[in-house]
């Protein structure tokens, strides 16, 4: 596409003032590829990783959420700056409002509610820890589940969540980027004092 | 009740498709200096009117649609802020003026509609109509004609 970027900044930026958006997207570049995410009014509705096809993730935003879908990275500057923070070693720099209704039961909410809350960098839980933490110490595997689906990745840090019998787990955007950013946030405790 | 469920593709999708060629309509109709506005102005428009589309059919025509309108009522706006010196107090809508017009020439392809609304709403001569739609003074009159003709066939009774 060759339109001019300011009538595209224009455009995005006049519809989410009339509150036309029903969610804005943008592309951002970190040391893990480049990560497409979605904000709604409310918060981040999806992250998505290089390995998954961008156009089949907004289409579900356009089904599930609206089909106004717009493109800016002026709208997303705060979210594109905390996650840029966030891969530059600034550990605190990942809070910011996500939007849960992707998800589609309240329990798997829930799980990824207390996770954001209650994990932070360089903490590694197991699934059994998680769902005890929910109150479900017995439901392990549907907090892996609710973990597997997870629509705000390294936002809801499902990479901190890994299986007691060893080894990273499975991960949304591959294993080896989820010892990727284990290690870099081990480093980030190892620096603390 | 029926829940009618229209899945309808995001709609930066069809900026990404179509807004080029929707750049060179708008340039078309507006000319050089009015496209962009004209453009930013339809895609807010059609995005506003986006959910409430009823199907997800003929996106692409419905968009050119929308930049035709839209050229034509910055081109109707500009005439009037020239006729009387100023931009007018209360904007008119248009369409209040042109709906038996509008419903008559309906049945026609957008560029035919073009051609009889910078004629005869926007009552430019051939040379203005020419110059907006981009082609010579000949094809704008021959434009113009079809369209009549087309109307006028559509009219006898059948």
């Amino acid at each position: 596409m060759t339109l001019p970027a300011a009538l595209l900044d224009k455009l995005a930026s006049v519809a989410v003032r009339e509150g036309l958006a029903d969610a804005v997207f943008t592309h951002l570049d970190t040391p893990i590829g480049t990560l497409l995410v979605v904000q709604g009014e409310q918060g981040v509705l999806r992250i998505g990783f290089p390995s998954q096809a961008d156009d089949a993730l907004l289409a579900e935003i356009a089904q599930r959420v609206g089909p106004r879908i717009v493109a800016s990275d002026r709208e997303l500057a705060a979210t594109r700056d905390a996650l840029s923070a966030y891969f530059e070693g600034d550990d605190e720099s990942l809070d910011v409002p996500v939007d849960l209704r992707l998800v589609p039961s309240a329990f798997r909410r829930a799980a990824l509610d207390t996770l954001r809350t209650e994990v932070g960098p360089g903490d590694v839980v197991t699934y059994g820890t998680l769902a005890a933490r929910v109150g479900h110490p017995n439901a392990a595997r549907a907090v892996g589940t609710a973990c597997a689906l997870n629509p705000v990745p390294l936002i809801v840090p499902c990479h901190r969540v890994v299986p007691r019998g060893g080894g990273v787990g499975s991960y949304a955007g591959g294993p080896e980027v989820k010892r990727r950013l284990l290690a870099h946030e081990g480093r980030l405790s190892a620096r603390r004092p | 009740m029926v829940v009618r469920t229209v899945v309808l593709p995001p709609f930066w999708s069809l900026v990404e498709s179509h807004g080029d060629e929707l750049l060179i309509h708008a340039r078309r109709l507006a000319g050089d200096a009015d496209a962009e506005d004209v453009l930013q102005d339809a895609l807010l428009r059609a995005l506003r009117a986006y959910p409430r589309l009823r199907h997800a059919d003929h996106l692409r025509a419905w968009l050119y649609r929308v930049t035709t309108t839209t050229a034509l009522d910055h081109h109707r706006k500009r005439s009037r802020e020239l006729l009387t010196g100023e931009a007018p107090a209360v904007v008119i809508e248009p369409r209040l003026y042109d709906d038996g017009f509008e419903a008559l020439i309906r049945p026609l392809s957008a560029g035919a509609q073009a051609a009889l609304r910078l004629r005869f709403v926007d009552d430019l001569d051939y040379d203005a109509v020419a110059r907006r739609l981009g082609c010579s003074v000949v094809a704008a009159r021959q434009r113009v004609s079809t369209a009549l003709r087309t109307l006028r066939a559509q009219e006898l009774p059948t």
